[in-house]
């Protein structure tokens, strides 16, 4: 990438440190230093206990550092929340039963204290985008698990957030409704343009969606490697059968320390 | 024919009328065997057209009153202090747990309390409630609400502790305030569970609140009931109070069940 | 800072590790020290006769706590005679109750059909209230006996267990039906009779269910033979010494007697609990 691009997240010596249950140290993320553009769509990967969930969370102002410091538009992860620029979207669909989906999708502006007809607008331009538009006004328990994940997304991109944040959101869906929402993802995406931190254990997801793969290594969790995926965009899901992604799958797949996982 | 009474056969009130049907039958033979071999068969089993009989009846049973006015007319005292009670006792119990959620030193103070509450027989403190208060509408209205108090402060803490933490996240992420924490999530989620500590208190009120009356001969349905037991008036009016009191026991727990579908419209599309 | 402190109020105590790190022993002791410290506030209050002023009460009403000992000291032969009648009935009531219920409940898992509907029948069985049920009760069972103190005891256990049964029916339905998802499918693919399901799968399945009823039962047993110990025929057991005692004009004796009453609930919970401790550890 030749051109200059603005740093959105900036992260120096970040490490966590937990207490388990008998009161030990265990050490959940070291050292990471790690700069994302704005604008950026990059993938966090690894296996489980990798410290990857606890990267993003340190972002998200959810986790706080043992050591290093994030610094977010020259802000800290508390005053960025505290502005409400990030979007989070769980790996669970965290809808509200007692909330329509549409009801679902304004809490978070309700809480920002959007008016009620922007609230309403806003919330009908989401629910379009995701293809819920039909749904408004069914309650999350009519709704499949895909249908719930879209309305989990509608509502973390609702608010317009600079930041969006995703924790494993396609985890637990079937692989066709998964590979339907990240065409949709990538297509929403270049629409607003925002800088976007995905959490998954799947390389192949990555590869697909990421402008770059940031593989972590457990025990003790840290970076062990940045891999560019430098595949043209648009991309559809026949990107996946050439031979280049496989070659960048497979350079991921060797990036992880220690061998195969 | 027999397809549609299969289709019959699968709805469960089907099965629930089988059930009742059953029961009267088996009151009927009840009946019908005491009838021959006792020398009072009212006391001990009456036939149920009896008891309808003894409900549309005209016949003054005390001064001025039928049977059946004299039911009403009791039950409305007892009743009311009752509902007073029980809508006191859940107002507390709901206060109580939002306090107990709010500060992590009181819950700890008065959660070891409130299971303990649970175990102790509360019905057996009525005597003394009375004389403590000395009036029975204020003891009916304190055995009620200490008896609508526990079930609805337990399961509402229950509902705020079942909250889950992804959606704690969901408002930390988005700097949502405390009081919205609690009007837009904490509160709503536990109101299930509320009317499910509802549901279990309705029908000890009603209990209590007869129970009390009994203790003192100053009208309500309990002192009517003692007073039909000792025949001191018609036995049918002890029977017409049975079947009253059962009847609006499944009736509280069924209304509030209704009250329960209609303000969460959620369950109603599920 | 300040409304960080707030949100960890509303619930965030578990992620936020540093303070609960720092406090762990703390944590610890505080949910033993802070009730112990309310309870002993209690007692002072009652024994310095606070309670006595907030309440309007005098002494003679709302005797000392060590009044109330001494007389528990001074009758311990009579409050045992009446602990034992009252304690029977709740525990014949509730066994008789509970494998009634389970009973039930197993047949209606087998034959859902007819069963569902016998179940609510039985849940509004537990609505009645023991004020309607035990007079009734009393009346049936005049003829079981000459002896006025066992056709008592066969009413009032009859009443405890009604309450139990529809207790323990409602949960072990759910026990024995609410299986894990492809349970029941794996034993159809194994061909296994519905005997063999049932011993298999659904009472190993209603287990933790079955003690769910029983806590709930417990107290409700104790409740309900006291209760209906105000109705019965035969002048015996706690209950009934309270109301006695309270007719009488003697407090003290009935507060000895309340106490008693308290002390059974809580023993037999604790013994719930402690069986239940037993019983689920061999399950697991």
């Amino acid at each position: 990438m030749s051109e200059v691009r603005d740093i959105e997240i900036k992260t120096r010596e970040l490490g966590v440190t937990f207490q388990d249950n008998a009161g030990r140290d265990v050490t959940a993320l070291t050292g990471v230093n790690l700069e994302i553009y704005k604008g950026e769509f990059i993938t966090l990967l690894g296996p489980s206990g990798c410290g990857k969930t606890t990267l993003l969370r340190s972002i998200a102002d959810l986790q706080k550092p043992t050591t290093g410091d994030v610094h977010i538009q020259g802000m800290t992860p508390k005053e960025v929340r505290l502005q409400q620029k990030f979007g989070f979207v769980f790996q669970q669909p965290v809808l509200f039963d007692w909330r329509t989906v549409k009801k679902n999708v304004e809490l978070p502006m309700e809480i920002m204290g959007y008016s009620k007809g922007e609230r309403s607008d806003r919330a009908d331009e989401m629910l379009e985008m995701v293809g819920l538009k039909d749904f408004a006004n069914h309650y999350p328990n009519q709704l499949s698990g895909g249908m719930q994940q879209r309305a989990n997304i509608a509502r973390a991109f609702g608010l317009d957030p600079d930041i969006l944040l995703m924790d494993e959101p396609f985890s637990a869906l079937d692989e066709f409704t998964k590979e339907k929402l990240h065409e949709d993802l990538l297509r929403i995406w270049r629409a607003t343009n925002k800088t976007i931190l995905f959490v998954t254990h799947n390389i192949q997801e990555g590869v697909f969606l990421s402008d770059r793969v940031c593989v972590l290594s457990p025990h003790p969790g840290r970076l062990s490697a940045i891999v560019d995926i430098d595949i043209e965009r648009p991309r559809t899901l026949e990107v996946k059968e050439s031979s280049y992604f496989n070659e960048l799958v497979t350079k991921v797949r060797n990036s992880f320390e220690g061998g195969s996982v | 024919m027999k397809e549609k009474f299969e289709v019959l056969t699968n709805k469960k009130w089907f099965s629930s009328l089988l059930w009742i049907l059953l029961l009267i039958i088996a009151w009927e033979v009840g009946a019908f065997v005491v009838a021959n071999t006792k020398r009072i068969p009212e006391n001990v089993l009456p036939h149920l057209y009896q008891i309808i009989i003894a409900g549309f009846s005209t016949d003054k049973v005390t001064g001025d009153m039928t049977a059946t006015q004299a039911v009403l007319s009791s039950a409305a005292q007892t009743l009311l202090r009752g509902f007073l009670g029980f809508v006191l006792g859940a107002a507390i119990g709901f206060v109580f747990a939002l306090v107990m959620k709010m500060s992590g030193v009181l819950e700890k103070v008065l959660f070891p309390y409130l299971m303990l509450i649970q175990l102790i027989p509360v019905l057996g403190l009525a005597p003394i409630v009375l004389a403590i208060t000395g009036d029975i509408n204020v003891s009916r209205v304190i055995i009620a609400a200490i008896l609508s108090f526990y079930p609805v402060a337990t399961n509402t803490l229950a509902g705020f502790k079942s909250v889950e933490k992804e959606k704690y996240d969901l408002m930390f992420i988005c700097a949502a305030k405390p009081h919205v924490i609690y009007t837009k999530v904490l509160i709503p989620a536990a109101l299930p569970y509320f009317f499910t500590g509802l549901k279990i208190a309705a029908p000890m009120a009603v209990t209590a609140s007869i129970l009390v009356d009994t203790l003192q001969g100053d009208g309500g349905l309990g002192c009517l009931l003692s007073q039909s037991l000792k025949h001191a008036m018609s036995i049918y009016v002890f029977w017409l109070i049975v079947f009253f009191s059962a009847f609006v026991g499944i009736l509280v727990g069924k209304v509030i069940g209704w009250i329960e579908y209609g303000v969460s419209p959620w369950k109603r599309r599920a | 800072m300040e409304y960080e402190v707030k949100l960890e109020k509303v619930g965030r105590k578990k992620s936020l590790s540093q303070r609960i790190k720092e406090n762990k022993t703390w944590q610890k002791a505080s949910t033993i020290v802070l009730p112990l410290i309310f309870g002993i506030v209690l007692v002072g209050l009652w024994q310095t006769e606070v309670l006595h002023s907030w309440f309007h009460t005098d002494t003679f009403t709302l005797p000392l706590i060590n009044k109330i000992g001494g007389i528990m000291g001074d009758i311990s032969d009579k409050i045992l005679e009446n602990t034992i009648a009252t304690v029977e009935v709740a525990f014949f009531g509730l066994v008789i109750g509970s494998v009634l219920g389970y009973l039930i409940a197993m047949l209606a898992a087998l034959y859902p059909k007819i069963g569902s509907g016998g179940l609510s029948v039985i849940g509004a069985f537990a609505s009645i209230p023991v004020v309607a049920m035990a007079p009734v009760l009393n009346n049936w069972t005049k003829d079981v006996s000459t002896d006025a103190n066992l056709r008592s005891m066969v009413s009032k256990i009859i009443v405890v267990t009604l309450i139990c049964a529809a207790d323990m029916g409602l949960n072990a339905y759910r026990g024995l039906t609410e299986l894990k998802p492809f349970s029941e499918d794996l034993m159809a693919i194994y061909g296994a009779p519905k005997k063999i399901t049932l011993w298999k799968l659904r009472i190993p399945n209603s287990i933790p269910y079955v003690f769910t009823a029983l806590k709930v039962s417990v107290p409700a047993s104790i409740m309900t033979a006291i209760v209906s110990e105000y109705f019965a025929e035969y002048i015996t057991g706690v209950g009934r010494a309270i109301r006695e005692n309270i007719v009488l004009a003697q407090y003290s004796t009935a507060w000895a007697y309340i106490a008693t009453a308290c002390l059974i609930g809580v023993v037999a919970y604790v013994v719930l609990m402690v069986l239940q401790s037993i019983l689920l550890r061999r399950y697991h």
